[in-house]
């Protein structure tokens, strides 16, 4: 087992047109990293792109509904452009689409802005440290995905790329175990669980990238 | 001068008939004198008196063409008879003249036929019936003198002669008009209304050639009996002609019936019903052009008409005995008994039998009822088939129908369901985007505000227990399949496990059995607030170290606890109107009564059993 990646916190761009969120992310980061923090502010993605350019950032958080467009594409363009980069989608709600979509472009994982402080910061830590969160209606919106899971529906995902300790712990997380529970079900510790999850997102992102490249090739835009 | 004799008719009929005939003759109980021998001259078309010499006896019925083959023209018949007495009249009875005739008695003319020179009347159809008395009538010899008008090729002649009491002679040619002229004269009505009734049949459905074969075969059979009751040859010009068309009907209709038969087996057999049809067109250019030919060689042909006549009934009595179909068989007895009236009838023809009468015919509507019966059993067993299949079609179009109805029902109460859930999302989605997000940001707003404003901690729980709630509701829509309480649950369970996991409380989640557990949306809902509830109050109030929540499916309920080993409270002096009671009244409106286990320093057990039927709203 590899050692998780650990992700730096210290220098943040933070794409949000909210003020109170834009404080609020401010605020728990501060708490978290405490000296030596630098964040940037972007209320807008033409805002977050100049910003982007200008700049040099350990990671990004991106909110999804911007008033000049959409946190997913973005997303997508700093991959492509800043790949160095670390990206997480901020939504208010766990909405599995949206999610999902961020973790296809690229997004190393989400923060949900409806929880507690507590919450919020606990999850921050956990990226820092390597970790990825999930939910119970992300695990299941993968596990839709993949082929067996609907009859009628295309697969988007082919069958072996994910394994099968990757399926378990999407399973566990579908019926609403917590990465402590499933540390303590399955044996393995919390930052193996989510060292896992990390990986089932960046295949997620391989996957679509692989399906980009192939649909390119079928369009005949790639020689 | 008959043609031939035919097929189908029914003997036992006959035998009546001939009995009856008998019967009739024996009641005439005066003296009939029946005259057997005469003296015959022949003469010329326009001869007024019979020659002087050349006299010849002859027996009665005597057929001219034996001693004169080629003659065409007059015989003069002579008779003698004794008369005691001339005071009472005498009744004469000339049993058959062949064609044309005119009677004398004592040289007094009696009767003259209408066409005594071509086209000839045709006497021979029927008996002749005189009364003569004095003065015609004389005592001791009288003579009767018959002047015949006739055609070689046609046996011309006389039959026999009877003399007597008019009522007994009358009586005699009753018998005889009654079965040779009258039976035969409803016969042809008959034939002829059969077939016309066949033949609209079949204009009217042409696809049933049985109908129309059979029409055919009936009409020109009816047309070639027309000769038996014809007292002229209208519609044709001459005697030839006459005869000649007689025997193209005859030949045509045993061809007809030959193929209505064939075509009542379902077969076809084309070389031989060409053939048959070529002999039929022959007939009928020999008829038109040289009719006279025909009546040379009418007893040359005669053998292939009756051979023809015989092999196609019995044919098909062949087949229908292999076959053994009802129908068949009985269109085969209708077929079969007539053949014996029929050897009378060629007998008759050849004179082996010296009979009156050809009988065949007056059978005919028997052979006709049966034929026609057999015809309409067919015609209706086709109806009822139709009847039926209309019958299984409407049944099938029916459930068709109601298949389809029902189909079209449940598509309208998916698409119905489905519109639901679509517009319940698309509400879900405002309220997320919407006022979810305002939810979001004013929590922050008041937590996060510009530095040294002490943010009120009570509007900041109001807020978050309303974002709760709301995430509740959103998350029981979002599982929209009605009564899905197993999904909500476990998102419900992830979520506030990672908040007790920040808190430091350690969670212990239990579902089981919750698969089958049924619930409208709305009481799904009642449970998760219920559990939202409970939790908030002991991360709230209980500093506990654990909680377990354990939830699952009795079969008649469904059994939720929620324990803590926190500092509970003491239950009767813990004042009303807190979380509590919000979890009683929730308790009740699902039909359960909230269990309160707690005291100061052992921790609090809540539980409720939700019956899984009966639910009160």
């Amino acid at each position: 087992m590899t050692a998780p990646q650990v992700i730096s916190l210290r220098r943040v761009l933070i794409v949000e047109d909210d003020v109170p969120g834009q404080r609020r992310l401010c605020g728990l980061l501060g708490t978290i990293v405490g000296e030596g923090l630098v964040t940037a502010i972007a209320g807008s993605v033409a805002d977050a792109r100049s910003a982007a350019n200008a700049g040099t950032f350990d990671i990004a958080l991106v909110d999804i509904g911007l008033p000049d467009g959409n946190g997913v594409e973005l997303i997508a363009w700093l991959q492509a452009r800043h790949p160095q980069m670390a990206c997480l989608v901020i939504t208010a709600w766990g909405d599995g689409d949206t999610v999902l979509a961020a973790l296809r472009a690229g997004a190393v994982g989400y923060l949900l802005k409806d929880r507690d402080d507590a919450e919020l910061s606990h999850a921050l830590q956990n990226i820092q440290r390597g970790g990825a969160p999930i939910d119970p209606f992300v695990a299941r919106r993968i596990l839709s995905m993949l082929p067996g899971a609907l009859p009628v529906a295309k697969p988007e995902v082919a069958s072996d790329l994910l394994s099968g300790r990757e399926r378990q712990i999407l399973g566990l997380v579908a019926h609403g175990h917590n990465n402590r529970q499933i540390a303590e079900l399955t044996g393995l510790s919390r930052f193996t669980i989510e060292d896992y999850t990390k990986r089932i997102y960046r295949k997620l992102a391989v996957g679509s990238r692989a399906a980009a490249v192939f649909e390119a090739h079928a369009r005949g835009l790639l020689r | 001068m008959r043609a031939f004799p035919r097929a189908h008719r029914v003997a036992w009929l006959l035998l009546l008939l001939l009995i009856c005939a008998g019967a009739a003759a024996r009641t005439a109980t005066a003296p009939v004198l029946t005259l057997r021998t005469a003296e015959a001259v022949a003469s010329d078309w326009n001869a007024v008196t019979p020659p002087e010499t050349g006299w010849v006896p002859v027996k009665l019925p005597d057929d001219w063409s034996h001693r004169w083959p080629r003659h065409d023209g007059v015989v003069w018949y002579r008779f003698t008879w004794q008369q005691a007495q001339a005071s009472q009249p005498v009744g004469l009875l000339l049993n058959q003249v062949t064609l044309a005739d005119a009677v004398y008695v004592n040289g007094s003319l009696i009767h003259r036929d209408p066409r005594l020179v071509e086209p000839l009347s045709r006497s021979w159809i029927k008996p002749q019936y005189f009364v003569v008395d004095a003065p015609t009538l004389r005592v001791g010899t009288n003579t009767l003198l018959v002047r015949v008008s006739g055609l070689a090729n046609y046996q011309p002649g006389l039959g026999v002669i009877s003399v007597g009491a008019p009522r007994a002679v009358y009586s005699e040619y009753h018998a005889g008009w009654l079965i040779r002229y009258q039976l035969r004269l409803y016969n042809q009505a008959f034939f002829l209304a059969m077939g016309v009734v066949f033949l609209v049949l079949w204009l009217f459905r042409r696809r049933d050639t049985l109908y129309g074969w059979f029409a055919a075969s009936t009409l020109l059979i009816g047309a070639w009996d027309w000769n038996n009751v014809a007292p002229s040859t209208w519609p044709f010009a001459s005697t030839d002609a006459f005869q000649s068309w007689n025997m193209v009907f005859y030949v045509a209709g045993t061809v007809a019936l030959a193929v209505f038969l064939l075509r009542f087996c379902g077969k076809r057999w084309p070389r031989i019903e060409a053939a048959l049809w070529a002999y039929t067109g022959a007939i009928a250019l020999c008829a038109a052009f040289a009719p006279r030919l025909l009546g040379v060689w009418r007893f040359q042909l005669a053998p292939i008409d009756i051979a023809l006549y015989f092999a196609v009934p019995l044919t098909f009595i062949g087949y229908a005995l292999r076959k053994r179909q009802p129908e068949m068989l009985i269109l085969a007895l209708c077929l079969a008994l007539p053949l014996l009236a029929i050897v009378h009838d060629v007998l008759r023809f050849f004179e082996v039998i010296r009979d009156r009468a050809y009988v065949a015919s007056i059978t005919a509507p028997f052979t006709l009822i049966g034929m026609s019966v057999v015809l309409a059993h067919r015609f209706a067993a086709a109806m009822r088939q139709i009847e039926d299949f209309n019958y299984q079609l409407r049944a099938r179009v029916d459930s068709a129908t109601a298949r389809l109805s029902a189909t079209l029902g449940r598509e309208h109460a998916l698409a119905l369901a489905n519109a639901q859930i679509g517009a319940r999302l698309d509400l879900v989605r405002d309220l997320h985007d919407g006022f979810g997000g305002s939810l979001v940001s004013a929590i922050a707003a008041l937590e996060h505000g510009p530095a040294g404003v002490n943010p009120d901690a009570h509007a900041v729980e109001t807020l978050k227990s309303l974002r709760d709630d709301l995430h509740l509701v959103i998350n029981t829509t979002t599982h929209a399949v009605a009564g899905d309480l197993l999904k909500p649950l476990e998102s419900l369970k992830h979520r506030w496990s990672d908040r007790m996991d920040a808190a430091g409380i350690a969670s212990h989640w239990r579902l089981a059995d919750i698969d089958r557990v049924q619930f409208p949306p709305g009481q799904s809902l009642d449970v998760l607030r219920f559990i939202q509830e409970a939790l908030t109050n002991a991360l709230k109030h209980s500093e506990a170290e654990c909680v377990h929540v354990d939830v699952r499916g009795t079969g008649a309920a469904l059994c939720v606890e929620i324990r803590d080993d926190g500092c509970g409270f003491d239950a009767s002096s813990h004042p009303k109107g807190t979380g509590l009671t919000s979890l009683a009244s929730r308790a009740r409106r699902l039909g359960a009564k909230l269990v309160i286990d707690t005291g100061p320093g052992r921790g609090t057990h809540l539980r409720m059993d939700v019956p899984l039927a009966g639910v009160c709203e």
